[in-house]
C-alpha cells in the first residue's frame, strides 16, 4: 500500500491497518463480543488519532523541557493526560 | 418551374401528383431533366386524363406508376442509375404482376410524347383501355397475393411514398452495386433480409421494419459490404473478454489477498508461523473448507508452490493445532511456534515422527533463545537432511525465506544449514536486545523458548502504531519511551474494548457496530458537531478503507456499503 513519499525509506509509515491484529486483540479482550467488518477500521482510526494526540502531547512536553529527544517521562506525562481524555 | 405552374391550371389528380413529383424531383439536380420531361408529359397527358374520370386512389396509383414509368423511360435507360430510379424500377417491375401488365401497356404511352394528336388519341384510348384492364388485374392481384405478399405490397407502397416524398435515397453513397443488390434482395422477398438482421441483432428483430424500408436497404448494404463475420466477432470478443476478466477477478481475491495479505501485513512479524498462526485462526473459521481440499490436492502433489505452501501451512496449522499441541512438550510460545513449524514441515515432508524427533532435539538444543524463524529454518533443514529432497526443498526454503520479510536470514542461512542447531545460539543472543524494538526487518535472533513472550505478535502488531507515533513526534525517541508508548497503547486498547462492550450492552447487542465506535469517538471529543466521523475517515484513512466505511451511491440504484 501507499507509503508516505516524503519520508526516507527507513521511516516507513504503512497506511495499512493491521486488521487481523486488531480483531485478535478484541477477541482476546472480550471473547464474548463480536466486531463488525467496518468496526475494526474505525478502531484503527481511533488508534491512529490516539497515537497522534499522544505524540503531539509528548512532543510538546519534550519541547517544554527543551529536550531534543523524547524521553520516557515526557511520554508518561502525556499518556496520563491523553488517556484521561480518551476515557469516553 | 413555370411549366409546372402552367400545368396547374387544370387541377386534375394527375397533375397534382405530377406537381408533387416534380417538386420532389427538383431537389436533386439530376431531376431537372426528368422534371422537365415529366412536366412535358403532364402537359401532354393532361388532355388525356381529363376526360377519364377515375377513382382518385387508383388514378393516383396509376398516375404514380405511370409517372414512375415515364420517368423511368425518360431517365431509365440512361446513364444515371441512381438508386432511386433503380428502386423504382424494381418496385414497379417486381412481384406485382399488376404493374407488370400496365408496364407493358403503359410503355407505349409515354413514348409517343412527340407524336401528335392522333397518337394522343390512341394513347388515350390505350390509357382508357389500360385503366379498366388495370383495375381488374390489380384486384386480382390483390386477391391472389398472399398476406406476406400483401405486406410486401404495403411496404412497397410505403416505400413508394417515401420515394415520392423524396426520401434521401440519393444520400446512399453506394453505387450500382447497392442498387443491384437492393434489387436482388427486394426481388427475392423481404423475409430473407430480415433474417440476418434478426440474427445479427436480435434486439432489432421485433422492430417493425416497415417504417424504415430505406434503412433496411442500407443495412443490407452494410451487411453485404462488410463481412458478416466482423460484427459477429466484435460481439463475441467483448463477451469473451468479460468472463475472462471476471474469472481473473474471481481468482485474485481468493488466492492473493488471502495469502499476500499475511506476509505483507505481518511482514513485521518475526516468524512466518506466527502469521500462519493468525491465519490459522482465521482459517479455522473461513478457509478450512476451501483450502482443505486444496490441501489434500497439494499434499500428494508437488510442494513447490508458494501458494500451496501457504495454504497448506495455514491448513496444517488450523487442522493440527489441537492435534499437535499436546504432542510436543514445552512452553506455550514455543508450542505455538514449534507447532507451526511442525505442521509446515509435516505437510511438506509428510513425516511426523522425524519432525517430532527433530523438534525434541531442537527443543533441547535450542538453549538460550532460538528465534522462531531460525528454528523454523532449522526444522526445515533438519527435515531436509532427514529426507533430502534436493533442490525443490531448497527452493522452497529459499522462497520461504525470501517471502517472509526475513531478508537478513538469507545471510545466515548457509551457516545454519548443516551444523544446524548450535550456531544460531551465540550470535542471536547479542542481536536480540537491539532488535527487539525493531520489528520489521528482523536480524536473525535466537530467543529462549521459555522467555519468548506471548506478546511477540502483540508487540509486532503494536509496532505499527509505535512507528506511527515516532512519525508523528518527528523527534528521536529513547528506547524506554518506545516501551512506554507500547504500554500506553495496551492500556488504551483495554479501555477501548471496555467502552465498546459497555456501549454494545447498552444497545442490547452482542456485536460491536460502527455506531458504537462513533459514539466512542464522540465521547472522546474527536467527533463534534463540526467534525463528523466521515471527515475523520477521509482525513486519516486511505482510499480503500474510506470506500468501505463511507456509504457511497453507485449505479444501478445501489449503495455500498449497504446500510
Amino acid at each position: 500500500m501507499a507509503v508516505s513519499g516524503a519520508l526516507s525509506r527507513r521511516t516507513h509509515v504503512r497506511r495499512k491497518a493491521p486488521r487481523t491484529f486488531l480483531r485478535r486483540l478484541f477477541r482476546r479482550q472480550k471473547p464474548r463480543l463480536r466486531l463488525e467488518t467496518g468496526g475494526d477500521l474505525l478502531v484503527h482510526l481511533n488508534c491512529l488519532l490516539f497515537v497522534h494526540r499522544l505524540a503531539e502531547e509528548s512532543r510538546m512536553n519534550a519541547f517544554e523541557n527543551k529536550d531534543g529527544i523524547i524521553k520516557k517521562e515526557h511520554v508518561q506525562a502525556a499518556a496520563k493526560v491523553i488517556l484521561k481524555k480518551s476515557r469516553g | 418551374m413555370a411549366d409546372t405552374y402552367n400545368s396547374d391550371s387544370e387541377p386534375t389528380t394527375r397533375t397534382l401528383l405530377r406537381r408533387v413529383l416534380d417538386t420532389a424531383d427538383t431537389r436533386t439536380p439530376r431531376r431537372r431533366r426528368s422534371a422537365r420531361l415529366s412536366v412535358q408529359k403532364a402537359r401532354l397527358e393532361m388532355p388525356l386524363s381529363s376526360p377519364t374520370k377515375m377513382n382518385v386512389s387508383r388514378r393516383s396509383q396509376r398516375a404514380r406508376s405511370i409517372d414512375r414509368l415515364a420517368r423511368v423511360q425518360t431517365s431509365g435507360h440512361l446513364d444515371e442509375q441512381t438508386p432511386r430510379t433503380l428502386l423504382k424500377n424494381i418496385l414497379l417491375t417486381a412481384p406485382e404482376s399488376s404493374i407488370m401488365m400496365p408496364e407493358s401497356v403503359v410503355k407505349p404511352v409515354p413514348t409517343p410524347q412527340v407524336v401528335q394528336s392522333s397518337r394522343r388519341k390512341s394513347s388515350q384510348g390505350s390509357l382508357e383501355l389500360q385503366l379498366p384492364e388495370l383495375e381488374p388485374p390489380t384486384t386480382l392481384a390483390l386477391g391472389l397475393l398472399a398476406p406476406g405478399r400483401k405486406k410486401q405490397r404495403l411496404r412497397l407502397s410505403a416505400f413508394q411514398q417515401g420515394v415520392d416524398q423524396g426520401l434521401p435515397l440519393s444520400q446512399e453513397p453506394h453505387g450500382n452495386a447497392n442498387a443491384s443488390s437492393l434489387t436482388s434482395s427486394l426481388n427475392l422477398t423481404f423475409a430473407t433480409p430480415l433474417q440476418p438482421q434478426s440474427v445479427q441483432r436480435p434486439g432489432l428483430a421485433r422492430r417493425p421494419p416497415t417504417r424504415r424500408a430505406v434503412d433496411v436497404g442500407a443495412f443490407l448494404q452494410d451487411l453485404r459490404d462488410t463481412s458478416l463475420v466482423s460484427p459477429g466477432d466484435s460481439l463475441r470478443t467483448p463477451v469473451a473478454t468479460v468472463p475472462m476478466d471476471t474469472v481473473l477477478e474471481d481468482t485474485q481475491p481468493f488466492s492473493q489477498p488471502l495469502v499476500g495479505r499475511s506476509p505483507s501485513v505481518y511482514h513485521s512479524l518475526p516468524c512466518l508461523s506466527h502469521t500462519e498462526a493468525e491465519d490459522a485462526e482465521r482459517a479455522v473459521s473461513h478457509r478450512t473448507q476451501s483450502s482443505g481440499p486444496k490441501l489434500q490436492n497439494y499434499n500428494p502433489g508437488k510442494q513447490a508452490q508458494l501458494l500451496a505452501r501457504k495454504a497448506k501451512n495455514v491448513d496444517a496449522l488450523a487442522m493440527s493445532f489441537p492435534n499437535k499441541s499436546s504432542a510436543i512438550s514445552g512452553e506455550d510460545g514455543v508450542d505455538l511456534l514449534q507447532d507451526g513449524i511442525d505442521e509446515e514441515a509435516e505437510e511438506r515432508m509428510e513425516e511426523k515422527l522425524s519432525v517430532s524427533e527433530v523438534m525434541d532435539t531442537t527443543g533441547t538444543q535450542g538453549s538460550v533463545r532460538t528465534e522462531n524463524s531460525k528454528g523454523y529454518r532449522e526444522m526445515t533443514e533438519a527435515v531436509e537432511t532427514n529426507e533430502p529432497k534436493g533442490s525443490s526443498e531448497d527452493e522452497d526454503i529459499s522462497d520461504r525465506r525470501a517471502s517472509p520479510e526475513l531478508a537478513s536470514n538469507t545471510t545466515q542461512s548457509p551457516q545454519a544449514r548443516r551444523p544446524q542447531f548450535l550456531e544460531p545460539a551465540p550470535p542471536s543472543s547479542t542481536a536480540v536486545l537491539s532488535s527487539e524494538p525493531l520489528s520489521t526487518r528482523f536480524p536473525p535472533r535466537a530467543r529462549a523458548p521459555g522467555s519468548r513472550p506471548r506478546q511477540d505478535p502483540h508487540k509486532t502488531g503494536l509496532s505499527h502504531y509505535v512507528k506511527f507515533f515516532s512519525f508523528c513526534a518527528k523527534m528521536p525517541m529513547e528506547k524506554k519511551a518506545v516501551e512506554m508508548v507500547e504500554k500506553c497503547l495496551d492500556r488504551y486498547f483495554q479501555h477501548l474494548c471496555d467502552d465498546l462492550e459497555a456501549f454494545a450492552a447498552h444497545a442490547g447487542r452482542k456485536t460491536v457496530r460502527p455506531e458504537d465506535l462513533e459514539l466512542l469517538m464522540r465521547r472522546q471529543g474527536l467527533v463534534n458537531d463540526q467534525v463528523s466521523l466521515h471527515v475523520l475517515v477521509e482525513r486519516h484513512l486511505p482510499l480503500e478503507y474510506r470506500q468501505l466505511l463511507i456509504p457511497c451511491a453507485f449505479s444501478g440504484n445501489s449503495v455500498f456499503p449497504a446500510q
